[in-house]
């Protein structure tokens, strides 16, 4: 199955595939860190454009990605989040001149922890997004749902005896 | 090799007397003869307390950013206490001028649990000696030679930077590993997360491994703050997970691969192999090494128009 299992239960949406019972029974909690003048803006934009995407992101209002400390990231894993997303300026565009600069770097680095540590890298998300992107953003958001819906649900950063069998 | 030893006291001696330092850190005798424990010299006829043999382990840079802050100090260092001191001199927590190196080549330090393996009792063990790159062990009835291999340290058999990169004084030549040895984690992320699980669910949170650490210089530690709290004090396998996989994080392109956490660790938690992953991670996407005199700026302090894009551009 591909993307033809989105939830989309507006009305007057184009109509796809209805996704079976099973499926539409679990929807992902995914955590979203905006920076407030580019993605968070561009969230916003596709409010006001209207645009659907799924409810499964909790969105976190960010001055700037250079403000995600990379242990924001790990406690929403360690606290069950299925999924994270980090989105920031376009290189460049940052409205404190450098600041998704240094979020590069930390991000870059994040990811490589994750993957040290074992836990699925597919669940972490890192985009550039800008205020004008509304469409971009709902589509990362209807994509990153659906890729995380696919892995189902995250069972913890450690392994533990109960969890090992229930699974 | 007691000539350097001998050397060291000189220079230590030299450097009281001759105000460029107001004190001495080294290592002196421990309590047993395989083991060694940081003296604090102030006064030039003390200096006898001073030795160098393979058991001087302890990174003694822990001690600069609280020691050396407002007075000169003279340190006896490793060339990986030496890639400590040069990154905290980066960050500004020492100032070069405040310092006094006296550093040494090395050939690696011993991990006396080996011994036991070799089947040396350490009971009987009456002194620890470099002798054409061997480790001569002189026990209570004679003496044993014992291959680097079989005693050293692991974080030592995998160590090639065994010449000081920064020093005022040096002693002693380096002896290289014949062959590096590579240390192996799973390859699978199924395997990897099992396999940290099983490391981390042994944590007692003592915190040891964060109060060895030369680069763990934080004056309140995230996992000591109350507010926000970032992770429980409690030693459940997943507060476990975010304090080590917080830390590790806090000293990606810092850690210089000492291996000090993995030592003093109580549960024997392989800690040193996570710092050494994200180190190769650091050297790999920024061509950076912590403890490089060459670098200019720390790693996560800097960036350059064209680093590595962690996007994954879904489209």
């Amino acid at each position: 199955m591909s993307e033809d299992t989105l939830v989309v239960e507006e009305k007057g949406q184009e109509q796809k595939e209805q996704p079976s019972e099973e499926k539409r029974a679990w929807q992902p909690i995914i955590l979203g860190i905006l920076c407030n003048w580019c993605s968070y803006a561009g969230a916003d934009l596709a409010g006001s454009s209207r645009l659907q995407y799924p409810e499964t992101v909790r969105i976190i209002r960010v001055p700037c990605s250079g403000r995600v400390d990379p242990a924001f990231v790990l406690k929403a894993f360690r606290k069950g989040f299925d999924g994270v997303m980090v989105l920031g300026c376009h290189p460049g565009d940052c409205h404190y001149a450098k600041g998704n600069y240094y979020a590069r770097r930390r991000i870059a680095l994040l990811q490589d922890l994750l993957k040290a540590l074992g836990l699925p890298e597919e669940r972490f998300h890192f985009e550039w997004v800008s205020a004008s992107e509304g469409n971009r953003f709902a589509e990362l958001v209807h994509e990153f749902t659906e890729k995380i819906r696919k892995l189902g649900p995250f069972t913890g950063v450690v392994e533990t005896e109960n969890k090992t069998q229930s699974n | 090799m007691s000539d350097i030893e001998e050397k060291i006291r000189e220079e230590a001696k030299k450097a009281l007397e001759d105000g460029k330092a107001a004190m001495v850190i080294g290592w002196g005798a421990g309590s047993v003869p395989f083991r060694t424990t940081p003296v604090f010299i102030e006064n030039p006829d003390d200096v006898g307390k001073l030795v160098w043999n393979p058991a001087c382990t302890n990174n003694l840079a822990v001690y600069l950013p609280k020691m050396a802050k407002d007075r000169k100090v003279a340190i006896v260092a490793k060339p990986c206490d030496i890639r400590s001191i040069v990154a905290l001199i980066q960050e500004n927590q020492v100032k070069r001028e405040n310092l006094y190196i006296i550093g040494l080549g090395c050939a690696g330090v011993v991990d006396p649990s080996r011994f036991e393996e070799k089947g040396i009792r350490l009971p009987s063990i009456t002194g620890i000696e470099w002798v054409d790159g061997k480790i001569k062990v002189i026990i209570q009835d004679g003496e044993q030679l014992v291959a680097p291999e079989d005693c050293l340290r692991e974080m030592c058999l995998a160590c090639t930077k065994r010449e000081p990169a920064m020093f005022d004084v040096k002693f002693g030549e380096a002896v290289l590993p014949v062959e590096p040895k590579p240390r192996e984690l799973p390859e699978l992320p199924e395997e990897r997360r099992k396999y940290w699980s099983e490391q981390f669910s042994k944590c007692i949170r003592c915190y040891a491994c964060r109060q060895i650490c030369p680069n763990c210089y934080c004056e309140v530690c995230f996992a000591d703050r109350v507010e926000p709290k970032w992770t429980a004090k409690k030693a459940v396998p997943e507060e476990n997970w975010m304090f080590h996989a917080t830390r590790a994080m806090h000293l990606a392109g810092r850690c210089v691969q000492c291996g000090e956490c993995e030592r003093v660790c109580p549960v024997g938690i392989r800690i040193a192999e996570l710092m050494r992953e994200m180190a190769e991670a650091v050297k790999k996407k920024y061509d950076y090494e912590a403890g490089d005199p060459n670098e200019e700026a720390p790693l996560l302090g800097t960036f350059r128009e064209n680093d590595v894009d962690p996007a994954q551009h879904s489209e």
